[in-house]
């Protein structure tokens, strides 16, 4: 048998408290204490595996990449939404870790939330390119320079982690807020060159519950793990959305 | 599935007007606050940098008497006024100090009282 | 499956007073401190409408040392104001790009932060020269 190298040696312990919630038995979430050993290598996420292959089989929790690429563990770790693939016990010790579900959002079990919402707001603002100048196929591709791709590529590298909206107070005092993501999402596609759809997503965040439930807290660019800054998505479309307001006689009329 | 299957498409919010009044506010805040501060409530009560008869009865009286200065009063008492009301509203609302209509009377409510009151005392004062 | 019965957290009444909000809303009310000074301007325009016996007294409010003291308080929270404004003006701003590259947003407030700088330091100059002349 081969030795294992030191640093990968699961030499220590540290407790991890976690928000334990199943519904059909509980009234409501209460924290269950783990101690796991751990090795320098290991993040949040296989602390969650191993006491769900070592402790406890019924503990529930999203996750599937390990890379921070898939968006799926988003979770709170000692009060602060993260990521817990990219979260590291060795970071955390000596513990005890909290880890609790996704901050503002409704449990479904143990550390599963609830993301239907989030689905539809992200639906609702047209998250395809609605072309300013139609193409066929033989038309060949459009073409994009560097300047034009870097306007919008930081907020196309969101992964949907929802982590902004544990971050909002915003959302979590008015879940019906369209929130940082959704909004990362909008000014995506706004901000293509390919892409001439900005009137209707406007239509769509210039309510209360768009973009004017935004106070400009700012920590869900602070806690975005992709730097995607969704707070500037947020915060330039108050800006459009203020200047449509008052000049929305002298838009053109959209095309069909 | 369509943005259309999600829902009506929102109501438009009257929130730009605070927000641009706030932002305006802000802005001149931000570039002459500091200074009329210094200005008015420090060196002039004082004598530091500027002689003792400087802010004097007449002095103001012909400052508030010019349309200029009149232009310049209003536009600095209503816009601060607008920005700390806009601030002090979300403030509020962040804290759930009461209910949405009495904070919004509490806070713009006052500013747009104060704002006008400004207006009427420089019509007032006369040129 | 399983039956389905969402938990929901209440926000706790008082997360405007913990990290990492409290910076927010000591950055708010800066604000409030903003619109205090109108106030103190509005009520020197009142005294000033009311004749000279009026404003006599509003000026040695003014002139006393608690006054001094709430204007040097007031001066602080404006400098804050004045900092945090632009640290929070980018994010109101599109994405610029300039030669390829997107702008930073610490250069845009570096910038707003000279350009209220001068401002200020203008008005100051301005107002002393006057003083000093007439």
């Amino acid at each position: 048998m081969t030795d294992i190298p030191p640093a990968l040696e699961k030499s220590r312990m540290i407790q991890l408290r976690v928000l334990r919630y199943c519904p059909s038995s509980d009234s409501e979430p209460s924290f269950v204490v783990y101690n796991v050993p751990f090795s320098d290598d290991m993040s949040v996420l296989q602390g969650l595996q191993a006491i769900k292959a070592d402790q406890d089989g019924s503990l529930s929790f999203r996750w599937s990449c390990r890379m921070a690429v898939c968006g799926s563990c988003g979770m709170m770790i000692n009060d602060e939404p993260k990521l817990a693939c990219e979260t590291f016990l060795r970071d955390l010790a000596p513990g005890p870790v909290t880890i609790e579900p996704l901050r503002n959002f409704p449990i479904e079990r143990d550390l599963v939330v609830t993301v239907g919402d989030f689905v539809k707001k992200i639906e609702s603002i047209y998250p395809y390119i609605m072309p300013k100048v139609p193409k066929s196929i033989e038309d060949g591709p459009y073409l994009q320079t560097p300047a034009q791709m870097a306007a919008y590529d930081s907020f196309a590298d969101c992964i949907n982690c929802m982590l902004c909206y544990a971050a909002c107070p915003q959302f979590g005092a008015n879940p019906a807020f369209i929130g940082p993501g959704a909004m990362a999402m909008l000014q995506r596609y706004n901000s293509d060159s390919r892409d001439g759809g900005q009137l209707q997503r406007l239509d769509q965040i210039h309510g209360e519950d768009g973009v004017w439930s935004c106070t400009a807290v700012g920590v869900c660019s602070e806690v975005c793990p992709k730097q995607v800054d969704p707070a500037n998505a947020v915060n330039q479309n108050k800006t459009r959305s203020a200047l449509d307001f008052f000049l929305r006689f002298l838009r053109k009329a959209p095309s069909p | 599935m369509k943005p259309s299957d999600i829902g009506p498409r929102p109501h438009r919010s009257f929130a730009p007007v605070f927000w641009l009044l706030f932002g305006a506010g802000g802005m001149l805040s931000a570039l002459f606050g500091p200074a009329l501060i210094l200005l008015t409530g420090i060196m002039a009560p004082q004598g530091w940098g500027l002689p003792a008869r400087f802010t004097d009865f007449p002095h103001a009286l012909e400052f508030a008497r010019n349309p200029v200065g009149k232009l310049v009063a209003l536009a600095v008492i209503a816009l601060f006024l607008f920005h700390g009301a806009e601030r002090l509203f979300l403030t509020l609302k962040d804290m759930r100090a009461g209910a949405l209509p009495v904070l919004r009377a509490a806070t713009y409510g006052v500013a747009a009282l104060m704002s006008l009151a400004t207006l009427i005392l420089l019509l007032l004062i006369g040129f | 499956m399983s039956e389905q019965r969402p938990f929901h957290r209440p926000m706790p009444a008082n997360w405007w007073a913990h990290k990492p909000y409290l910076s927010y809303t000591l950055r708010e009310l800066t604000g409030v401190a903003v619109a205090l000074y109108g106030v103190i301007l509005l009520a020197g325009l009142v005294c000033l409408w009311l004749g000279a016996d009026a404003y006599a007294g509003y000026q040695d409010v003014i002139a006393s040392k608690l006054s001094l003291l709430a204007h040097l308080l007031l001066l602080v929270a404006m400098l804050w104001h004045v900092v945090t404004w632009f640290q929070t003006l980018p994010k109101t701003m599109p994405r610029l790009i300039l030669h390829g590259k997107p702008v930073k947003p610490q250069s845009i407030t570096a910038i707003g932060l000279l350009v209220a700088g001068v401002c200020s330091v203008a008005l100051l100059a301005a107002v002393v020269a006057l003083g000093a002349w007439s």
